[in-house]
């Protein structure tokens, strides 16, 4: 069971890096900074835990903080541009904060162990979990509640005034503009509240794997972020679900045994799940698909 | 339309899904072997490393099992059988991989081809073995080709089997100053972004090329996936060093040469990385590698590395320096398994686990495919190593240090 129980929370990290780019997405603004705002969540709550030998919850939240302020001050340059111009701007951003962390040293001795950030060599020995007697299942839970506390915000964001604002300057930002809507306000707020989840998501990781260096963080994990909410869907936050799973526990995990086929398999399952369900794994219709079964009886 | 279209995706992927996990666990059958479990990177820019691997792997177990097998403590006999896993040089790959490998009822896992997927590997291990207060996997993990230096000290389930490359260079260098009195400074070319050869070049040839009194006069950076090369040749040029080290894989280490050849940087002396001494330098730009010298722990001297090097062929693999400490791994597996009397029990192989890993870490001396391999108490080897150069297309013994 340990073996699932690992693949849950590899879904569970990637759900929310993937519910990160959803809520920004809705403001109708593609980014691929997500995977530089999930660095700083990883590096700064690993620092967190290592060097300052603090609890993984208090070092999840400063760091999802960091990570949030980051990515609001990132929203007011991307104010002045979009569409490609903001994808550029984004993967620079991205880019930018990756090369920080490959060249960023700072260790310290501790118990006898030269252990933190090593610029290219990366940090290891973050090792919060298994120090402290977290089981696979209860890591596993762990970021489920936290997982489900996200999803939940977001789904209740949906359905609120909120979300309405959010969808309204996604669909026209000249007409939310004219009837009152704080562009300045939503765009940022988006940024940051993506950034505030992407941070969370880079704390689990960097706990998860016990090492990160720079290079996970690069430009194809910003493109699985966005690639999650857009292949399952912009309208419900379950689609971010649906496409992880399909993504990481199907593609990934379920045809490793294919090899190098697996790679090819990989793109052509993707644009062929996009050309069924061209909205998203779950759309509108698949909703009421849904719906439909449990009120037909 | 829509309904049908959903139900038939739904059950094409729950069947697809079901058909893998089903094909990995039921290798894993309740007949009494022993389950070794091989994992490395099969597919990805470095595929060809877990491909070797792998048919080396299967040629050493069919080698052991050709001769009986292992002997059990029950004195009954059991074969050896093999799985082996793509984890695609991805570290959340490589801890899916081996949580998978821990779950299953393989007593031993062999691997990763990456140091990148080492590293996190070894941290999800339990860091001291017997500590109850920790959770981390307890599985004897044996490495054959992630080289990176210092690796196996993360925990003590984990083990290498790789060269030591800051003796090989500091014996290199030495070597070649007796060898070329008239050479005198070094200039370096190093993969920037891979945790191998950033360590190679940064805490080996860059700090034992001046103990052998050689002057350092620079570096080029390049990364893993780079496909141009010109400022960083011309920056070599400019140094106009007697000896050019390169600290890169055999993909870019190309890329370089050929720049060289086409900016006319002729160095009097090239250096290579341990991990080039391999056939896809080779098939890559055997004539731009004319000449380079690297230290390597494997080629075909011997008896027993010709029968490793075959066995590899005979799988589609080849032989070099990582996979064939894959062949050593078995058999000094065989050895320990025997030694210490595991059942191959499916409802002990914890106990078989604890067994194999007290037995590998008491170790101090194995048998290789050059010579005697010793063991150091943090789980690494000190292997035996020759000097290759390549010679119209192959790789020829240059010099046998121990000779």
């Amino acid at each position: 069971m340990d073996f699932f129980f690992g693949l849950l929370q590899i879904i569970g990290v990637h759900t929310i890096l993937g519910l990160s780019a959803y809520v920004v997405l809705q403001t109708g603004q593609v980014t691929l900074a997500q995977a530089g705002f999930f660095s700083i969540g990883a590096y700064v709550s690993a620092m967190l835990t290592v060097l300052a030998g603090w609890h993984i919850v208090p070092a999840l939240l400063v760091a999802a903080t960091a990570a949030g302020i980051v990515a609001g001050i990132v929203g007011f340059p991307a104010l002045r541009i979009k569409g490609l111009m903001l994808v550029v701007a984004t993967i620079a951003f991205g880019e930018f904060i990756r090369l920080f962390w490959f060249n960023f040293d700072y260790q310290i001795e501790k118990k006898g162990i030269v252990v933190g950030p090593q610029g290219g060599e990366g940090f290891k020995q973050i090792r919060f979990f298994p120090e402290n007697g977290w089981s696979t299942l209860d890591v596993a839970i762990f970021i489920w509640v936290i997982v489900a506390l996200i999803m939940l915000a977001l789904w209740w964001t949906d359905r609120s005034r909120a979300g309405a604002v959010l969808r309204a300057v996604g669909e026209d930002e000249l007409a939310a503009q004219s009837v009152g809507i704080n562009l300045t306000a939503v765009k940022v707020g988006a940024f940051a509240a993506g950034g505030f989840i992407a941070g969370i998501g880079g704390a689990i990781y960097a706990h998860y794997t016990t090492h990160i260096e720079h290079l996970n963080f690069g430009v194809m994990l910003a493109t699985f972020a966005i690639a999650y909410p857009i292949l399952g869907g912009l309208r419900n936050v379950f689609g971010t679900l649906v496409a992880v799973i399909f993504i990481q526990g199907f593609l990934v995990e379920g045809l490793r045994f294919m090899g190098d086929w697996r790679n090819l398999l990989f793109g052509a399952l993707i644009v062929l799940a996009m050309n069924v369900q061209p909205r998203g794994l779950i759309d509108e219709r698949s909703v009421r698909l849904v719906r439909g079964l449990f009120t037909r009886n | 339309m829509l309904d049908s279209k959903l139900v038939r995706l739904g059950a094409v992927a729950a069947l697809a899904v079901a058909a893998s996990f089903g094909t990995q666990s039921e290798a894993f059958s309740a007949e009494k072997t022993v389950q070794i479990a091989g994992f490395g990177a099969k597919s990805g820019v470095v595929r060809s490393f877990g491909i070797n691997t792998e048919a080396v792997l299967t040629g050493a177990i069919e080698a052991v099992n050709a001769a009986g097998g292992v002997k059990l403590a029950d004195g009954s006999m059991a074969m050896m059988e093999l799985t082996f896993y793509d984890d695609r040089c991805n570290a959340e790959e490589g801890i899916s991989v081996l949580r998978r490998i821990a779950g299953s009822g393989a007593v031993v896992a062999i691997g990763p081809t990456c140091s990148n997927v080492a590293e996190p590997l070894f941290g999800i291990l339990q860091k001291n073995v017997g500590d109850e207060g920790d959770s981390g996997l307890q599985i004897p993990v044996f490495t054959d080709t992630a080289i990176k230096g210092g690796l196996a000290k993360i925990s003590q389930w984990a083990f290498r089997n790789v060269p030591n490359e800051n003796q090989m260079y500091k014996s290199l260098f030495e070597w070649i100053n007796s060898e070329h009195p008239d050479l005198k400074t070094v200039y370096g070319g190093v993969e920037e972004d891979f945790a191998h050869s950033r360590f190679t070049w940064h805490k080996v040839m860059k700090e034992r090329s001046p103990e052998a009194g050689y002057e350092v006069l620079g570096e080029s950076k390049w990364l893993l996936n780079d496909t141009n090369f010109t400022t960083q040749v011309r920056q070599m040029k400019k140094a106009k060093a007697d000896i050019v080290a390169i600290s890169a894989h055999p993909f870019t280490t190309c890329g370089v040469l050929k720049e060289m050849t086409r900016q006319r940087v002729k160095p009097k002396l090239l250096v290579g990385l341990t991990s080039s001494s391999s056939m896809e330098t080779l098939q890559g730009c055997a004539d731009q590698a004319e000449g380079i010298i690297i230290p390597t722990s494997f080629a075909p001297v011997t008896e027993a590395a010709k029968a490793a090097a075959d066995a590899a062929a005979k799988y589609e693999g080849s032989a070099d320096l990582h996979s064939a400490a894959a062949w050593e791994i078995v058999m000094i597996l065989k050895q320990v398994m025997e030694a210490q009397g595991i059942s191959a029990d499916g409802d002990a192989v914890d106990a078989d686990r604890r067994a194999i890993r007290d037995g590998l870490a008491s170790l101090k001396e194995t048998d290789g495919l050059l010579g005697k391999i010793q063991r150091t108490d943090e789980g690494e080897a000190v292997k035996p190593y020759l000097y290759v150069h390549a010679q119209a297309g192959q790789w020829a013994i240059l010099h046998d240090p121990s000779q």
